[in-house]
């Protein structure tokens, strides 16, 4: 059974699956990504112009500003997923009247397709049609524009992701609060440690794998973020996350050399930030191994 | 010998436990890095070759002594 080929041969339908899906598409991107190439130029077919396209990406304005609004839009919204799923999470683990009809409405929103949820909130929120604007108005006199200030459009991003994505967070938390032994937790309490102590001390060094892994999920997703965001605001100002803007450039420009240059580094930023959380979460530091 | 979490790490001066891989990682991402930032900022005073050879020459420490 420890048969190194024999386990070469059960991983290897999963092996051809992830490099003809996975591997052969991520190559084909990096070396369109030193090409230029754009149907609509002078020059039929792709043309090889070594880091042209990266030296361009990195003094462009706009693609900058993507990352700084994607960066700020992922923090608040997965900040706040976490702080809540946990807080729903902990509430699920006691008993109360309703909970299972409470655990059933609360993951509605995972069942509904991004597309569907930038419909639902856009029709929340449309200017003159939408109850939010006209609530906000007459109840606390706030012009609500998302077209117009980025800030709104940045705060509904973030709060229609909170909305989406927070019963994730709190299945996965559930999952990981329900696998933590109840002797430890016993114990701290003998020993007269308070809920905080308690918390920070054993729930979650417990819960640490769960929580790193929920946030490199949400990572990811929360940077690849279009539909949602695109059907809610048009990517309009505030809502200029990169996906969009890779969209905007690959799409319409059919720039796709510049395009395909954009979603490498995109996904270089992705990879070194899931790299630095993992280092910073796990304890893989020596001081934290020691 | 210092006492090590996984016989497969070193501990290089790195803040951290690495493997080969891991040192090879860190590499590449230091050269991308690198790279970028030289095009950004310094390549009106000198040529993408120079942040080449500085990388890799971070990158050979890297892999040796990490």
């Amino acid at each position: 059974m420890r048969n190194p080929r024999t386990g070469w041969l059960l991983l290897s339908p999963t092996l051809i699956v992830l490099i003809i899906f996975g591997f052969l598409p991520f190559l084909y991107v990096l070396f369109v990504g030193f090409n230029e190439w754009n149907i609509f130029a002078a020059e039929d077919g792709m043309r090889f112009n070594g880091l042209d396209n990266f030296r361009r990406l990195v003094f462009d304005d706009d693609f900058l500003n993507s990352v700084g609004l994607t960066a700020k839009f992922a923090v608040f919204a997965i900040a706040s997923e976490v702080v809540l799923g946990f807080l729903l999470a902990q509430m699920l683990t006691r008993n109360f009247p309703g909970k299972s009809l409470f655990r059933i409405i609360h993951t509605f929103p995972l069942m509904v397709a991004p597309i569907a949820v930038g419909a639902i909130w856009r029709l929340l929120v449309i200017p003159g049609f939408g109850p939010v604007p006209f609530l906000l108005d007459r109840w606390f006199d706030i012009e609500y524009l998302i077209g117009t200030y980025p800030d709104q459009a940045l705060l509904t991003s973030v709060i229609m992701d909170v909305w989406h994505w927070t019963p994730f967070v709190t299945l996965t938390m559930l999952a990981g609060l329900s696998s933590i032994p109840k002797e430890p937790v016993e114990q701290a309490k003998v020993d007269g440690a308070n809920r905080f102590q308690v918390f920070w001390y054993v729930t979650l060094p417990f819960l640490r794998p769960v929580l790193l892994t929920t946030i490199f999920i949400r990572i990811m997703d929360a940077i690849r973020t279009v539909d949602e965001v695109s059907m809610l605001a048009g990517g309009g100002p505030g809502t200029r996350f990169t996906g969009i803007y890779i969209w905007r450039v690959v799409f319409p420009r059919t720039d796709y050399g510049y395009g395909s240059s954009i979603s490498i580094i995109t996904l270089y930023l992705t990879i070194v930030l899931c790299w630095l959380l993992f280092i910073g979460i796990s304890g893989q530091g020596k001081d934290e191994v020691e | 010998m210092e006492e090590r979490p996984d016989n497969a790490k070193r501990d290089g001066f790195l803040p951290f436990y690495t493997n080969a891989f891991d040192r090879v990682f860190i590499s590449a991402v230091i050269l991308i890095g690198i790279h970028l930032l030289w095009l950004r900022f310094m390549e009106p005073a000198l040529p993408i070759e120079a942040a080449t050879v500085i990388s890799l020459a971070i990158g050979f420490v890297v892999v040796r002594r990490g």
